[in-house]
């Protein structure tokens, strides 16, 4: 059958509807207008999924478990892996000798502090998509955290075993992070002789956050594998913890010098986080 | 019902999308399954698939892929729009040319969406490398459609 080409007013209807989208994406871009409709919409895609997820291939993998006669190994073995991922997270935070530390008795001093609160929020992995975070400049994460009252988590530090991974941008019934590697995110670190501080952003890459210097400016020299730490500066994370080493030293012109930062941490090493403010 | 078969399939194929990014993002290659698919179900069509069908199918993939709300839409409209304005033209085409434009128009989304959500890893290593894969692809299955009409019931 033919198809009749379109009339100049259908023409007219693609180029408003293409200007739409570009005006929809370019607010998207530009704001958070639509952050509200898309963590709904997230939440509810997580929800569906797991209610699926539970009515279908829980039931079955139940049924197959009560077969075999191991249901009770099998939770005695989940439990026993949950209590293992909280103790490296309490390892985390309280261990003395942990190597996340620039200063290993910084854990005692804030222990005598009175605004030390050592307690902090378990937080599950909800929704997150490798494939974006090998690919693409967004590297967000949807966590539930767990907790009786309907508490704002935003601007929360969200760390696992192996350090800090990101702080938390939007409470809803998921929390989105923002890891460390998004390109829109900055972490102020700072070397460790606690002569050099930079802004350091995400690279859009896996585990990997980019400073950039000027040479002129700053009289250190900073070579490959020095270790940088938070500076604690940007009030979401404390300072003195380690972020990772430098992997790269790249001389981009003569008044800038760009640092690759390889993270100690990984953000899919555990699906348990800790939750905390400092 | 018609909609519903089109939402059902576009979720199904972006998810097979996604798993197949998974695999050939090693390799340099971005292979935009769900943006070829739609093209190729308005190049089937009988009919003219209309502007706002476009458009709102385009604000789903953007949901359901979590990329930028608007992304997919204006791919979509375009792709709709070009498919429209030459379906006649088509059937005048060898399968070679038809498959040339259907490469070619995935290469630009990849090249074009990638300049939105990827600017600052962008890889032209990725571009050249899925635009041959691209039309490989189409000039595959066009092969596929005309020395095995019976498996390929219908011309590409």
């Amino acid at each position: 059958m033919a198809r009749i080409s379109p009339t100049r007013g259908q023409k007219l209807i693609f180029v408003l509807y293409i200007l739409l989208g570009v005006g929809i994406l370019y607010l998207d871009i530009t704001s958070n207008n639509f952050q509200s409709v898309k963590n709904g919409f997230k939440s509810f895609k997580i929800s569906t999924y797991y209610f699926l997820n539970q009515i279908t291939i829980e039931q079955i993998k139940h049924l197959s478990e009560r077969s075999k006669s191991k249901k009770f190994l099998i939770n005695e073995n989940e439990m026993l892996k949950e209590a293992l991922d909280l103790s490296y997270l309490n390892n985390y935070l309280i261990a003395k000798e942990n190597n996340f530390y620039k200063d290993y008795e910084i854990i005692k001093y804030a222990a005598k502090s009175n605004n030390y609160q050592p307690s902090y929020k378990i937080a599950q992995l909800r929704s997150f998509d490798p494939n974006i975070f090998n690919c693409c400049d967004r590297h967000r994460m949807f966590v539930e955290v767990i907790s009786d009252n309907n508490e704002n988590f935003n601007e929360f530090m969200v760390f696992n075993a192996s350090g800090i991974i990101g702080q938390i941008i939007h409470t809803n019934k998921y929390s989105e992070v923002l890891l460390l590697t998004d390109i829109s995110h900055y972490i102020p670190i700072k070397s460790s002789t606690n002569d050099f501080f930079c802004n350091a952003q995400g690279s859009g890459r896996s585990e990997i956050i980019i400073c950039k210097y000027n040479p002129l400016v700053e009289s250190q020299e900073i070579i490959a594998g020095h270790i940088f730490y938070t500076s604690g500066l940007g009030g979401i994370y404390p300072k003195d913890i380690e972020i990772g080493k430098v992997d790269k030293v790249m001389k981009i012109d003569s008044t800038t010098v760009e640092l690759e930062i390889k993270l100690s941490a990984n953000p899919i090493a555990s699906d348990l986080f800790g939750v905390i403010q400092y | 019902m018609r909609y519903l078969k089109i939402i059902f399939s576009l979720i199904l194929i972006n998810l097979l999308d996604k798993e197949i990014a998974g695999i050939t993002s090693a390799y340099f290659i971005i292979f935009p399954l769900t943006f070829l698919s739609y093209s190729f179900y308005v190049y089937k069509s009988n009919s003219n698939i209309g502007s706002s069908e476009a458009f709102f199918i385009g604000l789903f993939i953007d949901l359901i892929s979590d990329s930028f709300l608007g992304l997919n839409a204006i791919f979509f409209c375009l792709i709709t729009y070009l498919i429209n304005i030459y379906a006649n033209a088509f059937k005048l085409f060898s399968y070679l040319q038809i498959c040339i434009f259907f490469g070619l128009s995935s290469s630009a989304y990849v090249g074009l969406s990638q300049m939105i959500i990827n600017i600052w890893n962008f890889s032209y290593v990725t571009l050249f490398m899925s635009t041959i894969l691209n039309i490989t692809l189409c000039i595959l299955m066009a092969i596929l459609s005309a020395y095995l009409p019976n498996f390929v019931k219908r011309r590409l």
